[in-house]
């Protein structure tokens, strides 16, 4: 199964990483070599067709480490991982402080347990504050991302004429004599 | 009149490599060979840009890899569709023709 081999790559690379870098750079380098003789056959010669085909390649470093940094990622999506994590220890945390404030508190243990109860809510606290803010300020990127198209309208001075607070490009709508645009049209 | 060739979309490089081994295992240069081959010769690629996509692919089990000879006696890694892999082409592809038709209808409208 697919999975399998994908993690047993990724522990292999894990485990090996240099052999993953020799290895990346030799599949490169064959790819160079074989530009460079397609090259040749076309009638360049040998310095040329070498330029060629490392101009063609782009950046030789770039790729190597951006493959060497694939092979080595965990072989799943690693968000998903990590939220299944802080799931399992929110439970794990609330069925702790169940079991922790469920005694009687006079004597040692009892005591014990129920600091044990208010540090797990607070772990609890953090991580569903930590969600929230995740949760915000993915919000805020999308809006951002949104943000293009309204920024065209946004409020240009010179736009505003009678109708605006010129000194903070703000939209008013009473002019210097305090009337309306409906009143100004109307009265005028 | 000089022939441009057209830069690839986003996201298009994975669908042109699934497309490529499709007919085929191939090495990295391979696949950019048959790319070019398919596309005649209208799509240009960076050829670097093929072996993150190979890798990312690979990881995702679309594809997967094994070390041989090849055609002129030296190692080189070889690439080749999985079943995953023909499945999410077939994905790739309807996901395409819809694009593409929807854009074209918006392109013609009046």
């Amino acid at each position: 199964m697919s999975w399998i081999k994908a993690t047993l790559s990724f522990i292999n690379a894990r485990r090996h990483p240099d052999e993953v870098t020799r290895e990346v750079e030799t599949e490169l380098r064959f790819h160079i070599e074989m530009r460079t003789r397609a090259n040749i056959e076309r009638g360049m010669k040998l310095q040329d067709a070498q330029n060629a085909a490392l101009q063609s390649f782009g950046d030789f470093q770039r790729v190597k480490n951006s493959c060497c940094e694939i092979r080595r990622g965990l072989p799943f999506d690693s968000t998903l991982f990590k939220m299944g994590l802080h799931i399992t220890l929110a439970v794990l945390s609330g069925l702790a402080a169940l079991w922790a404030v469920n005694v009687p508190h006079h004597n040692l243990t009892g005591l014990m347990r129920q600091l044990i109860a208010i540090a797990v809510l607070a772990y609890l606290f953090i991580v569903v504050r930590r969600a929230k803010l995740q949760r915000r300020s993915d919000s805020e990127h999308m809006s951002d991302a949104l943000a293009v198209p309204t920024e065209r309208f946004r409020v240009n001075k010179s736009w505003t004429s009678d109708l605006s607070d010129a000194s903070s490009g703000k939209i008013t709508a009473h002019d210097e004599l305090g009337r309306t645009p409906v009143e100004r049209m109307f009265k005028s | 009149m000089s022939k441009s060739k057209a830069g690839l979309l986003q996201g298009t490089l994975d669908m042109l490599i699934l497309k490529a081994l499709f007919l085929g295992p191939l090495h990295g240069y391979g696949i950019g060979q048959r790319i070019a081959q398919i596309s005649g010769d209208e799509l240009k690629i960076e050829e670097g840009s093929l072996y993150p996509g190979l890798y990312r692919l690979e990881r995702r089990g679309w594809v997967e890899s094994e070390w041989d000879v090849s055609e002129n006696n030296q190692r080189a890694k070889f690439y080749k569709l999985t079943r995953a892999g023909r499945k999410q082409l077939i994905i790739e592809e309807q996901n395409w023709e819809r694009l593409a038709s929807a854009t074209m209808k918006a392109l013609r409208a009046s």
